[in-house]
């Protein structure tokens, strides 16, 4: 199923501080689709409305051509820079969205020891999550995420301010969910070497306006002068 | 300085004495002020989260307001209370006043802004992240409430503690819709203020020993339940 947005847009007071113009902008499953652009641009704006943690003024977002609803976001996941971690062990947080939708104890489990293996986690699972490291902690965080497979993974920034042991490994598993076709990841990043290393589209989001979506390699060949700058920077 | 020494002495031994009076007065104490903190936490828990997590027009005249209401002079409550309850008051039928059922609505009036004021001060710093990440995990209606109290564990007991302290310390409000009277709605503070003023500082030494026992009982209390938890404050 693939994610469109249709002219979202989002005013703060008297301030627009999103407005996408496209009438479908499409994230398509089975990708990983990128979100850059400079600090204030929208992209997280823009992620939170997806997540239903705001709202749009006005615009509408579909799922596999329905209306995004309450029913189809619990197919969600949303994972922030700042991971809250609850006041629970490593290996509690990774069951907690499991014991949500009702799984048996037995393949809560099996989730969690997956996630702990994927995330190399497994020395710290009884540990309390409050007291982790910044990578460790978003590492807990994604595995969270991950744990009940959801349909929509929207990440903003899940690596920065961590260290690099961390990023690879928060990578190669989303690398490795990748090959799942129904999972649509949606990832802000301002690393530009990693959005090259991991993302399928990438979308550029300026002031609230979308000036490029397409292939990685073509936004190094787009000769829009913000987005030149943008390239420059990084 | 001797009589303070032996009214330490006459303190103790009043204590061991089991007199009738004093355990009736300590029980009454107790009972007014754990359940007027058991009204306030069932209004200021929920009130003060709610407050805490949205966000409205407003909301920072709510907060004035009520950090006002938290440092409102107890006799002030207690005036406000008689006003309600007297006779001639708008609740004066119902015959409330010189009753404990009087101190506790006074009490609780007292306590609650405490209540709601310490938890909505937590959550509107932290509340939302942790409503957003329970909404993103799947949480909602009653999932979402108890996951939000969970982690708010450590600042409800925090504030639960404040308001009991409150509670049992103040004289003002119960002196004024209690009345004071003997063996019917006498509590600890009014019968230090008694004692000291007719000059029985063994009695009112005894009593403010109970009184802080208990105070160190409650916050015994608070420190093996929340210590554990202390990192959510932290974060």
């Amino acid at each position: 199923m693939n994610l469109k947005i249709n002219q979202i847009k989002k005013i703060y007071g008297e301030k627009t501080v999103l407005s996408i113009q496209q009438e479908n902008l499409v994230f398509r499953n089975g990708q990983i689709n990128g979100i850059i652009g400079p600090n204030g641009s929208g992209k997280s704006t823009l992620m939170r409305i997806i997540a239903d943690l705001t709202t749009a003024t006005s615009g509408t977002i579909f799922y596999d051509n329905s209306p995004l609803d309450d029913d189809l976001r619990k197919l969600l996941t949303y994972a922030s820079q700042q991971a809250f971690m609850l006041s629970k062990t490593v290996e509690e947080n990774i069951r907690y969205p499991l014991k949500l939708r009702n799984y048996s104890k037995v393949d809560q489990q099996r989730i969690a020891a997956e996630q702990l293996e994927t995330f190399q986690l497994e020395a710290i699972r009884t540990q309390k999550a409050k007291n982790l490291s910044g990578g460790e902690a978003q590492k807990t965080a994604l595995a969270r995420a991950l744990s009940f497979s959801p349909k929509l993974l929207l990440l903003d920034e899940p690596t920065a301010s961590i260290d690099p042991q961390s990023i690879k490994i928060i990578e190669s598993a989303l690398l490795k969910r990748k090959v799942d076709p129904s999972l649509n990841t949606i990832i802000i990043t301002h690393n530009l070497s990693q959005a090259f290393r991991i993302c399928d589209t990438l979308t550029f989001i300026h002031q609230g306006n979308i000036l490029f979506t397409g292939l990685p390699d073509d936004l190094m060949h787009d000769p829009n002068p913000i987005i030149k700058e943008f390239i420059s920077f990084n | 300085m001797d009589y303070i020494l032996e009214g330490f002495v006459e303190a103790i031994q009043l204590i061991l004495s089991f007199d009738p009076e004093i355990y009736q007065i300590v029980s009454l104490s107790l009972f007014v002020s754990f359940t007027s903190t058991a009204v306030s936490t069932l209004i200021g828990v929920p009130a003060g989260i709610f407050l805490g997590i949205h966000q409205f027009r407003g909301k920072k005249w709510v907060s004035r307001l009520l950090y006002t209401f938290m440092s409102f002079p107890p006799v002030i409550i207690g005036l406000f209370t008689a006003l309600l309850l007297s006779r001639s008051g708008p609740f004066g039928q119902y015959k409330l006043m010189y009753t404990s059922t009087a101190m506790i609505i006074a009490q609780t009036l007292l306590v609650t802004p405490i209540i709601t004021g310490v938890i909505f001060n937590y959550t509107s710093g932290n509340g939302q992240i942790i409503v957003e990440t329970g909404k993103t995990l799947g949480a909602k209606g009653f999932s979402l409430l108890l996951l939000i109290v969970t982690e708010l564990r450590a600042t409800i007991m925090i504030a639960l503690v404040t308001g009991f302290g409150r509670a049992i310390s103040e004289v003002g409000a119960v002196m004024i819709v209690g009345g004071n009277i003997k063996g019917y709605t006498r509590v600890m503070t009014t019968f230090i203020a008694m004692n000291n003023n007719m000059g029985e500082y063994s009695l009112s030494i005894a009593m403010g020993l109970i009184l802080m026992t208990i105070s160190f009982i409650t916050n015994s209390i608070l420190y093996k339940f929340v210590i554990g938890d202390l990192d959510e404050l932290k974060n």
